[in-house]
């Protein structure tokens, strides 16, 4: 994940600490009784970097925008699925209303997907804003854009308000941040070393020692949202046998993936949501290494041993396909499944591959993890996406009990509901908690993350 | 006219000279022993090897080359000579399919263009031309995304790379046999065209190609192992060379054995098959 360059604010912020979402652009919100309609008070006095003033107006024509473009802009249109209206009655209050319950929303526009973009941005193409054409209401100016380079932010001198997440208000305390796009992992590590860069996400598991107490440190945060997990394909009929998913799941050696080859910035899933998730709920006593359990309900289901020692069935081997783009803890994952007799076939994809062949249905499994701070991830994953075969009446359930609760408690209860349901069912199969990891040289001071797992520069300094 | 015919075709079969080979050419005999060595890894892996490829011990993992470990161990705690052995088979094979097929379609498409010459040779040529003009790396590649992965795949895309050369050579070597005193005879004597083409023009136009084929095995190597190394070889866990450097390739800093054995083991085999490929050239060159 990319970090968050301090350009665009959103209407709240969300405390990567306790999952509550504060103000941000918005001083305040209501939200209606039945989590239909939410309405927005603006803070006034906020202008974007090219002087104009941040308006409700505004506010209505970037979520029309985003609207407009449809299927190009899914991820934000995800979290403005089912919306009927956006009224601004004065130029401090803006009303978003949707058709059903959507409690989601309110986190949502927290989400950098739903950033606030001036006037002048929203003239352009959305391809000109993929260029760097965007000014925003934040600490930081995108001086220039580079793709696959690098990215210049300087700051902006006259920012007052900052979000109720930040540790101080007015500018920033860097004057300029150079952003290098470096895509090998190895020269990331050696740029730091070397002085040419001052700190770097994504750093290696096995590079981490390197930046231990030798004036280097490494700073990290467990990615909110759905873990790396096995999604299963239930449309296949070996895999609609709950018995065989949860050999699958019970197979698995979590702790031996993360030590192996991980660091402990990762953790071993507990539940189908990431500890840092809100609404997150521990259910590590179903996730743990079983592989006398996983044979015996393999046996049960009637998979016996064959003479290569993977199971068959009425002449069918136990052999899965699964799909993925990173490679390496699937093949720990082979090792541990083919222990109880499952084979696991690798077949690694490039990207833009993946999305025709998760459609099509042409898999058995799926590793993947989806990331967002809010418990709904899960039916955006079951419902919207529709990756996962699982029709389970009391998962959609509990997922849309969820969605409708304004009440934290009652959310929380059908949040955890909901990921009993898929842990006990193994609909989905975790395996580890991803960490955005970040290393630094011991200048640096003050780099955070937000709720997203993002890094952020605003309360950064260099001593 | 049958005594003429025979005794003009001079197919010529001069075995290496091993035996001493040692002192005169010692680059040359150290190259023979390392492919030997190479192809009884890819053959036998068994014999040279008792540690499985495919499962580690994890909590050994990472360790550098040992005693036990004679090129350390990866990310998983395989061992990664193991690794290395049970990799030449796919490697080695991707090679050898793909200077296989490049060999045999390269030969049919130069017999045909340069004994029939006219339209048929412009056509073909032609395409050869366009073959010639894409880079190598990036035909294979565009051509492994088009049909899919695998080894089998890598070797067929490298083999279609590959075509052009080996159709240019057998194309001129055909233009040559097809003007010589014996062919005339032969078709004086009244033997048939594709007799002609298959007892007399063939046999005696190969020579030269067998030897590019030689040269070729290495840069093909090459190429399979670098499409491998992107990821279009075959499936992990399996061993294939380039995959091995690839999967090395984030540990740098923490473990240099992991791309530094498979490395060496490519170049070294690379510059053997050329030094090897050099002097079968010297003695199968064409003679006439």
């Amino acid at each position: 994940m990319g970090p968050n360059l301090g350009v665009l604010e959103t209407l709240t912020a969300q405390d990567p600490a306790t999952g509550k979402v504060g103000p941000g652009l918005a001083s305040s919100w209501t939200i209606s009784p039945d989590a239909t309609s939410f309405t927005f008070h603006l803070y006034d006095g906020v202008t974007f970097s090219d002087g104009s003033p941040f308006t409700a107006d505004i506010v209505k024509a970037n979520f029309e925008n985003i609207q407009k473009l449809g299927p190009t802009a899914s991820n934000s249109g995800a979290y403005l699925a089912g919306l009927t209206s956006i009224t601004a009655p004065d130029q401090r209050t803006v009303t978003v209303a949707f058709a059903k319950p959507n409690i989601q929303f309110l986190q949502a526009t927290s989400a950098p997907a739903l950033s606030i973009l001036s006037t002048g941005s929203l003239a352009g193409t959305a391809a000109d804003r993929c260029t760097g054409k965007i000014v925003g209401t934040g600490p930081f100016i995108l001086s220039s854009y580079i793709p696959h380079q690098n990215i210049v932010l300087s700051k902006r001198p006259d920012y007052k308000l900052a979000p109720s997440t930040a540790q101080h208000t007015g500018a920033a305390y860097l004057d300029k941040i150079d952003i290098r796009i470096v895509s090998d992992v190895t020269t990331r590590t050696g740029s730091l070393l070397s002085g040419q860069l001052d700190a770097t996400n994504a750093v290696a598991p096995q590079d981490e020692a390197r930046f231990d107490g030798n004036g280097f440190s490494v700073i990290s945060r467990t990615l909110p949202g759905v873990v790396l997990s096995l999604y299963v394909n239930e449309k296949k009929t070996i895999l609609q046998d709950q018995n065989v998913r949860l050999a699958i799941q019970k197979a698995i050696n979590r702790a031996d993936i993360v030590s192996t080859l991980y660091s402990p910035h990762y953790k071993p899933a507990t539940s189908v949501l990431s500890s840092t998730t809100p609404g997150y709920t521990d259910f590590s006593s179903q996730l743990t290494y079983d592989p006398i359990t996983a044979k015996r309900l393999l046996d049960s289901a009637g998979w016996t041993v064959g003479p290569d020692g993977i199971r068959v069935r009425g002449g069918q081997k136990l052999a899965l396909d699964v799909i993925f783009g990173q490679p390496q803890s699937l093949e720990l994952v082979q090792q541990q499944l083919k222990q109880v007799g499952i084979q696991l076939n690798l077949r690694q994809l490039q990207i833009s591959q993946i999305q025709p062949q998760l459609v099509a249905g042409n898999y058995d499994l799926f590793l993947g993890n989806s990331s967002r701070a809010d418990p709904d991830v899960l039916r955006t994953l079951f419902k919207q996406f529709a990756i996962v075969g699982s029709d389970s009446p009391a998962l959609t359930a509990a997922l849309s009990k969820q969605a409708e609760s304004l009440d934290p408690a009652a959310r929380q209860q059908a949040v955890t509901d909901a990921q009993k349901i898929v842990v006990s069912n193994a609909h989905v199969v975790p395996i580890t908690e991803f960490a955005q990891v970040v290393g630094q040289s011991s200048k640096v001071n003050g780099l955070s993350f937000a709720a997203n797992s993002s890094v952020r520069f605003y309360d950064a300094w260099l001593s | 006219m049958n005594e003429y015919a025979s005794a003009a075709v001079p197919v010529r079969r001069r075995a290496l000279r091993v035996g001493g080979g040692l002192v005169r050419a010692p680059g040359l005999t150290l190259s023979g022993l390392l492919l030997a060595l190479v192809l009884a890894w890819a053959l036998v892996p068994g014999r040279f090897t008792s540690q499985d490829p495919l499962l580690g011990v994890t909590a050994d993992r990472l360790r550098p080359p040992s005693g036990r470990h004679p090129f350390g161990t990866d990310y998983l705690g395989r061992d990664l000579y193991s690794r290395v052995v049970h990799g030449a088979a796919p490697s080695l094979k991707a090679t050898a399919v793909a200077v296989a097929v490049a060999l045999v379609a390269g030969a049919v498409i130069g017999t045909i263009a340069g004994y029939l010459g006219g339209w048929i040779d412009t056509a073909l040529m032609r395409v050869m031309d366009v073959l010639l003009a894409i880079p190598g790396l990036l035909l294979a590649l565009a051509l492994v995304s088009a049909i899919g992965f695998g080894v089998i795949h890598v070797a067929i895309a490298v083999a279609i790379v590959s075509v052009a050369g080996f159709a240019r050579v057998m194309r001129a070597e055909v233009l040559v046999v097809r003007n010589a005193m014996f062919i005339d005879a032969a078709r004086g004597g009244g033997a048939r065209r594709g007799r002609i083409l298959l007892t007399h023009v063939v046999p005696n136009a190969v020579g030269p190609l067998l030897a590019l084929a030689a040269l070729d095995i290495g840069s093909v190597l090459l190429t399979v192992s670098a499409l491998s190394f992107l990821g279009f070889g075959a499936a992990p866990p399996a061993a294939e060379w380039g995959q091995l450097i690839a999967s090395g390739q984030t540990y740098l800093y923490a473990a240099w054995w992991l791309t530094t054995f498979p490395g060496l083991t490519i170049a070294l085999v690379v510059l053997a098959t050329n030094r090897v490929a050099r002097a079968l050239e010297a003695t199968a060159g064409p003679s006439w």
